[in-house]
């Protein structure tokens, strides 16, 4: 009897200790003295492994160097603290799947404590993964395009923002291209005969529906002959190739990432005889993606928001490629650009909220207004809208072959204040395809 | 109405993706024939045969289908090797232990190759990537040419070697029955592992062709890996004439299937065909009763 009495005593013992435990305050507001953070733990959502580990290790590394530049000044000022603190990248690896994102996002919110999440690869892992941050932490997502990311409505998106093209920003210049650049050129008394090749993903069918709906709202002067979508695994193009050949189309307007796109503007020409004009989205600015295409990139088109092979035409662009190539030994792409502005803007959302507080963080991303970095902005200024996006500066790029360096490189021919040269159609082109 | 052109085209689309299934499922078959082992890893040794071939192009610049040669004896050794240390020792222990074996050799494979050679995508150059034969009505690529050749000769060596050699006679026997050949004076073991090697061997032909016609990186074996079980069940669990007919058959199935529904019937048709010739004939097409 009086061992179970004592056996008692010390379950309720550890209760009351746990109990007690639980009810201490141990929040910031809750002590007397603020002790200042060692870091600021900053999450990076990327697919560092997977199907899209390409465009995850350009990410991680633009990342690392921003944080490490934004370090080499002492870090970040945050009045609260009165102190600069260093920012502490805390990678979240969504293995380019949807359920490891979800599973990569709550352990950076709950283990890692993360101020601020930046990243976000492909629009169908970024919507899942963005679940458990809804509400809670600031997310800047810079690298999905599908515009619900921001813009859905089953679940609180105040914390969310769109550091990246939407598929509605890039299908209107892409199209408005086809329209007042190629149609004069091939199809001037006639509907331009336009094919679409897409992923079966969110992505790809966002970036579809948005220029379907662009083409009909404003009655552009395009036939869509042919309309095939592919899994997104998929290696082996000739057969939707073979078909759209049959369509004869003016031009291929393709939706896919870097080794999909290559196999289409490839298989395409090379082995089907569809020498005609292809368009890749901006996804596909990355050097992974010149050196597959090689000589089958000469004169082919490519939509993009940032690009480094082509003319300095922002004063960011060479150190940043230099500081680029300096740490990591390649040539940086769109995506680390993207990621790169991200961590800058988190930095500075920081400083100007002086706490670490997520929702104060989130009302000072809400509330910015500083000039552009990497990726130009309309109107120069890097602002959130109403559904929290930003209104970047689209280009077109033509990609050349050049015999001597045996590089493809590109150059811009779109919009008219970075125009470098007109567009011309490629050498092997044939109406019709 | 579409031109019988472009129907042509579309066979030699679909004959090529059969080539590679075809390579996949007998070297798949040749496994569970002699071992009655299920290997989910063959993907995977494919995709170590396209890095094999990618490694050894990169530092000899050398033509790739010379090279792949070699990248089948060095993946077919690491079959060996991957028999003799990993099934071997599970053999008869329980079919789950087979299985959960070969299905952390995916994850360890591709973590590896990752290690190894990164996530980075890769392509193999062939010298023959811009010639293609003119045949008047149609042109094919020297390529899917060279893939088409290869398989057929692959298939014509390994039928002679099973057929014509002491060695090919007794790995056949080990695989009607293990102990009437062990009582003929068959060393089984041996078997094993040679049927393991020429699996392995033949993945990593599958994954070098695969690797010339388009870009790859560690994560290529998983569909065609699938793909492959579906072969040898349609085509009849251990038979390699099965493997070549349903092979052969799915692609030409799948690349008609995209060109008249779609993309996105691509996969469901190979389990669509799969349910029709379960149903109709539940040991495959060329399966027999156990």
């Amino acid at each position: 009897m009086k061992i179970i009495n004592v056996k008692l005593s010390i379950v309720a013992l550890i209760l009351l200790v746990l109990i007690t435990a639980g009810c201490t305050d141990t929040s910031e507001e809750g002590t007397h003295e603020v002790s200042t953070p060692e870091y600021i733990n900053v999450g990076l959502v990327a697919p560092l492994s997977g199907g899209a580990s390409d465009v995850g290790n350009d990410m991680k590394q633009a990342a690392v160097l921003a944080v490490e530049e934004i370090n080499a000044d002492g870090g970040v000022y945050v009045e609260k603290y009165g102190a600069k603190i260093p920012l502490k990248l805390v990678e979240g690896d969504t293995q380019t799947s949807p359920t490891e994102g979800v599973t990569a996002v709550e352990r950076l919110i709950t283990n890692e404590n993360v101020v601020v999440l930046v990243g976000g690869f492909s629009s169908g892992v970024t919507l899942a993964n963005q679940v458990p941050a809804a509400g809670k932490v600031p997310y800047i997502i810079t690298g999905a395009s599908s515009s619900q990311v921001t813009r859905r409505t089953e679940i609180n998106t105040s914390y969310f923002f769109h550091y990246c093209s939407t598929t509605d920003d890039y299908s209107q210049p892409i199209l408005q291209f086809f329209v007042d650049e190629l149609k004069p050129i091939v199809a001037a008394d006639r509907n331009l005969k336009l094919a679409l090749i897409y992923r079966d993903d969110a992505y790809g069918k966002g970036v579809i529906e948005s220029s379907v709906a662009y083409i009909n709202d404003n009655s552009l002067p395009i036939e869509l002959v042919a309309q095939e979508k592919y899994p997104t695994d998929e290696t082996d193009f000739h057969t939707y190739l073979t078909k759209i050949a049959e369509a004869k189309p003016d031009a291929v307007y393709t939706v896919g990432f870097v080794k999909d796109t290559s196999s289409i503007y490839i298989q395409g020409q090379r082995d089907v005889g569809l020498n005609t004009v292809y368009m890749a989205v901006e996804c596909n600015e990355d050097p992974t993606f010149y050196e597959l295409l090689g000589k089958w990139g000469d004169g082919q088109l490519l939509e993009s928001k940032f690009a480094p092979y082509a003319t300095e035409y922002t004063e960011l662009m060479g150190p940043y490629k230099e500081a680029y190539l300096a740490k990591w030994g390649e040539m940086p792409g769109m995506m680390g650009a993207d990621t790169y502005d991200g961590i800058y803007l988190a930095a500075s959302a920081i400083e100007r909220a002086g706490t670490l507080d997520r929702t104060q963080v989130r009302d000072a991303i809400k509330q910015t207004n500083e000039p552009e970095m990497l990726i130009l902005m309309e109107g120069g200024n890097i602002t959130f809208d109403e559904y929290n996006e930003i209104s970047p500066k689209i280009f077109i790029e033509q990609m050349f072959w050049d015999e001597e360096t045996e590089e493809l490189k590109p150059v811009i021919v779109l919009p008219d204040s970075l125009i470098e040269q007109d567009f011309v159609l490629p050498d092997n082109y044939e109406i019709g395809g | 109405m579409t031109e019988i052109t472009t129907l042509l085209q579309i066979f030699i689309w679909g004959l090529t993706a059969g080539c590679i299934y075809v390579l996949m499922a007998v070297g798949l078959n040749m496994i569970f024939g002699v071992m009655k082992v299920v290997n989910f890893a063959h993907g995977e040794i494919m995709m170590l045969g396209a890095f094999s071939s990618f490694g050894l192009y990169y530092y000899t610049g050398l033509n790739p289908y010379f090279l792949m040669l070699f990248s089948m004896v060095i993946i077919g050794v690491f079959g060996v090797i991957i028999e003799r240390f990993g099934f071997r020792k599970v053999l008869g222990t329980g079919k789950l232990n087979e299985i959960f074996l070969s299905l952390g050799l995916i994850y360890i494979l591709q973590n590896a190759a990752v290690k190894l050679w990164t996530d980075d995508i890769r392509k193999i150059n062939s010298p023959y990537s811009s010639m293609t034969l003119d045949l008047g009505v149609l042109n094919i690529t020297y390529d899917r040419i060279i893939a088409i050749v290869f398989t057929a000769l692959i298939l014509i060596s390994l039928y002679l070697f099973l057929t014509k050699t002491d060695v090919g006679r007794a790995l056949r026997a080990t695989s009607q029955n293990h102990e009437a050949a062990m009582l003929m004076g068959v060393n089984v073991n041996q078997m094993y592992m040679l049927s393991f090697g020429i699996g392995a061997a033949l993945a990593a032909a599958a994954g070098t062709v695969h690797a010339i016609l388009s870009p790859f990186n560690p994560y290529m074996g998983t569909i065609p890996g699938i793909m492959a079980f579906t072969v040898i069940i349609i085509g009849g669990l251990g038979s390699i004439p099965g493997a070549v007919i349903a092979g052969l058959m799915l692609g030409l199935v799948q690349n008609f299937t995209i060109f008249y529904f779609g993309g996105a019937w691509k996969e469901a048709v190979a389990f669509v065909l799969l349910i029709i010739v379960l149903v109709i004939r539940p040991t495959g097409i060329f399966g027999e009763e156990q």
